[in-house]
């Protein structure tokens, strides 16, 4: 159809002069009443996406935001591993589940840390008066307690937040977005020696392939409860190239030999 | 201490404004009867020897109350259309389904602090809206509202109305200048090419229409378009009518062409550093304009105040005239008629309704009810009786069906282009104009016997 002027002013007429005869979409709130359930209070439940995923992060934005402190929640981290929480321990469903134990006589644990393994908490006192409690120095703290710990357990970041004073959420916002910080202690701890000489000698390749058959790489979090990481100095002494296991220094290996160690470690078939 | 003193001291504070009162209205009283009596005659002579004078004044005062409760209808019906052409309800809280909310509306405007702003030139600052107000009242002077109500018919009413129309970007640029604002200077400026620019088709357009009335007086316009409604000039002159209806939609400052005050914008043109009031009358003038131009649309193109077909059996009422039982008569009928339709209503309620509805609401209902219903009774009336109630109706109908498609349109369109509106003005509606007062001009010489002079 040819361009007839002012044929969408007519339309767009046309459709409003319909509109004025449509009903109406307004609902006069005190005079009616939406149906609504007496006890709703809004939209209590996790979305999901379109992957059937939980939306839910764990990030406790919501429950830091409450003004009244009413969000308590539990949950997963965002690699689906360890058990989190925020809020005091004792909200209606747990109080009510204390109670009973009370009564059964039994010990009564306290849900809120039964989750982690109890940690010495001396390192991180020593970490934290070194960076003066700063919150701004906060990736160097965590840095510091994963030298220690050799991962970032969450009784450690509990601990932090409570002596800095740092919001939780923060603290495992940012332990979560550097990829080198983990909340895992591996089983195994495979370090790539890459200084001068044992790059001369090929750890990029020994590197690359123990990387392939791990499934992870130097500086990402563990697969299979076995960290790849960079040796930060050459342990005198030894051959290049050099690759630890658990600290301890391999014979000499070749890209096909670190590939096969790598399968090993992993589970895999040996190939 | 005195007595009159001693009894000041005594008395309460009540008492007290009673004693100024009581006196003060025996003194009035006294004074206004002796006044009348004494200066009524000569003063009622004075007014009858300056009859036309008289009369220009009242039309003037009569004009200027009219746009008030003009201006508050219009925003009224504007909330209350564009809410329904946008699936809402609209304003429904403020008396009978929101009517009073313009009103109130007018009321909050009143009660908001005058304002200038430090470095305005106060003086044309405070005139810019009398200006902008007392041009659109004076345009209203020259319209017909029917045979015998108008202002005043002059010979030159089209060029006296687009005059005024013009003084309207006086006021505009008046604010945009005084505001010491830069925003405000460029809106004003903005405006005033705007409604410049829109003023030159707009008087080209009804030139046409000039020719075939063969007169600029809106009276005989009106007259020259009287019959039925093929008489009417939008017949004659279809394309002088559009570009005349685009055109005012942009004088009127109309969506969409309302980039001088463009509502939904940050900077509201030259009325950025407006407020209470002086903003208000603003406002007031828009609404007022937009009644102006919708009233001269029915005026030129649609036959003002002439009913669109002859109505053979209203004035050929042998039988029955309405003036014929005398006002006292219609007084009986209707105060008769509505304290019997009022009783006879409730106990039909109570009868139907039973318990449900109270004595008292019953009456109330039948009241209102037996008003509207006498109300339509006695305009029935003067429909038939008077030629000028009548007329004041169909012409009243008119305009505000052009209203109500001003307030459509602006339901409906998007604002254009500033460079997009004066190009459409220029190239497009200029040529158009022209255009058509050319071909007019042509075949009135052709159909002229004997050619035109």
């Amino acid at each position: 159809m040819s361009f007839v002027p002012g044929l969408g002013i007519a339309k767009g007429m046309a459709l409003t002069m319909r509109r004025f005869f449509a009903p109406k979409a307004t609902i006069q709130y005190p005079e009616t009443a939406p149906d609504i359930a007496v006890r709703f209070r809004g939209r209590l439940q996790l979305l999901y996406d379109e992957l059937g995923n939980v939306k839910c992060e764990t990030c406790f934005q919501c429950a830091m935001a409450c003004p009244v402190e009413c969000i308590d929640m539990g949950g997963f981290d965002t690699i689906g591993r360890f058990h989190v929480h925020w809020g005091a321990a004792e909200q209606y469903a747990e109080r009510r589940e204390k109670s009973a134990l009370r009564k059964s006589g039994r010990p009564v644990p306290d849900p809120a840390y039964t989750h982690f393994d109890a940690i010495d908490t001396a390192p991180i006192d020593a970490i934290l008066e070194k960076y003066d409690w700063d919150q701004a120095q906060m990736l160097a703290i965590l840095a510091a307690i994963q030298d220690v710990y050799g991962y970032l357990p969450v009784a450690a970041l509990k601990k932090v937040s409570q002596v800095s004073g740092a919001p939780y959420a923060l603290i495992y916002g940012r332990a979560t977005y550097y990829s080198h910080l983990r909340f895992e202690k591996p089983d195994h701890t495979v370090a790539v020696c890459r200084c001068t000489a044992c790059l001369m000698a090929g750890a990029s390749r020994i590197a690359r392939s123990l990387g392939g058959a791990l499934g992870t790489e130097i500086g990402q979090p563990p697969a299979g409860g076995v960290a790849l990481e960079q040796l930060p100095a050459h342990i005198p002494g030894a051959a290049s190239p050099l690759v630890t296991l658990d600290g301890t220094p391999q014979p000499r290996l070749t890209a096909t030999a670190a590939a096969a160690l790598g399968r090993t470690l992993a589970g895999g078939p040996v190939a | 201490m005195s007595f009159a003193v001693r009894t000041w001291d005594g008395m309460s504070s009540r008492a007290r404004l009673l004693a100024i009162f009581i006196p003060a209205a025996i003194v009035a009283a006294v004074v206004t009867v002796l006044a009348i009596v004494l200066l009524g005659p000569p003063f009622l002579d004075f007014l009858g020897a300056n009859m036309p004078l008289v009369r220009f004044v009242v039309a003037a005062v009569a004009i200027l109350l009219l746009t008030v409760p003009t201006a508050f209808v219009l925003i009224y019906l504007e909330l209350k259309v564009i809410a329904r052409m946008n699936l809402r309800v609209g304003p429904n809280r403020i008396g009978p389904w929101g009517a009073a909310m313009s009103v109130i509306h007018g009321l909050k405007v009143l009660s908001k602090e005058d304002f200038a702003p430090t470095g305005t030139d106060v003086t044309v600052f405070t005139l810019a809206p009398v200006v902008t107000y007392m041009a659109s009242v004076m345009s209203l002077l020259v319209i017909p509202f029917a045979p015998g109500l108008f202002g005043q018919d002059f010979n030159i009413g089209l060029l006296f109305f687009f005059s005024m129309g013009g003084l309207t970007v006086v006021g505009l640029l008046m604010a945009g200048w005084s505001s010491f604002n830069k925003y405000s200077l460029l809106g004003g400026l903005r405006s005033a090419a705007q409604i410049i620019s829109y003023e030159i088709p707009l008087t080209l357009s009804v030139v046409g229409v000039i020719i075939l009335a063969g007169s600029m007086s809106m009276n005989r316009i009106v007259l020259a378009q009287s019959g039925s409604v093929l008489d009417w000039f939008v017949f004659k002159q279809p394309l002088a009518a559009l570009i005349f209806f685009i055109a005012a939609t942009a004088e009127a400052n109309r969506t969409p062409f309302d980039m001088t005050e463009a509502d939904s914008e940050i900077v509201a043109g030259f009325a950025t550093e407006y407020s209470g009031m002086r903003f208000g009358f603003f406002f007031f003038a828009e609404y007022v304009n937009v009644f102006i131009v919708s009233a001269l649309t029915a005026t030129i193109f649609f036959g003002g105040w002439t009913a669109p077909f002859n109505w053979p059996w209203a004035y050929n009422l042998n039988w029955f005239h309405p003036l014929s039982i005398g006002i006292l008569g219609w007084v009986l009928i209707v105060a008769n008629v509505v304290l019997i339709g009022t009783v006879l209503f409730a106990i039909a309620a109570r009868l139907i309704g039973g318990r449900e509805w109270g004595l008292w609401d019953a009456m109330g209902l039948g009241f209102l009810f037996l008003l509207v219903a006498v109300a339509g009774l006695v305009g029935t009336a003067g429909f038939i009786a008077f030629d000028w109630v009548a007329g004041l109706v169909w012409f009243m109908a008119k305009t505000y069906f052009f209203v109500i498609t001003f307030v459509w349109m602006r339901a409906t369109l998007p604002r254009v282009r500033v460079d997009q509106l004066m190009g459409f003005a220029w190239k497009w509606l200029l040529p158009a104009s022209l255009l058509n007062l050319f071909v007019t001009a042509a075949a009135v010489i052709i159909t002229t016997p004997g050619g035109a002079r």
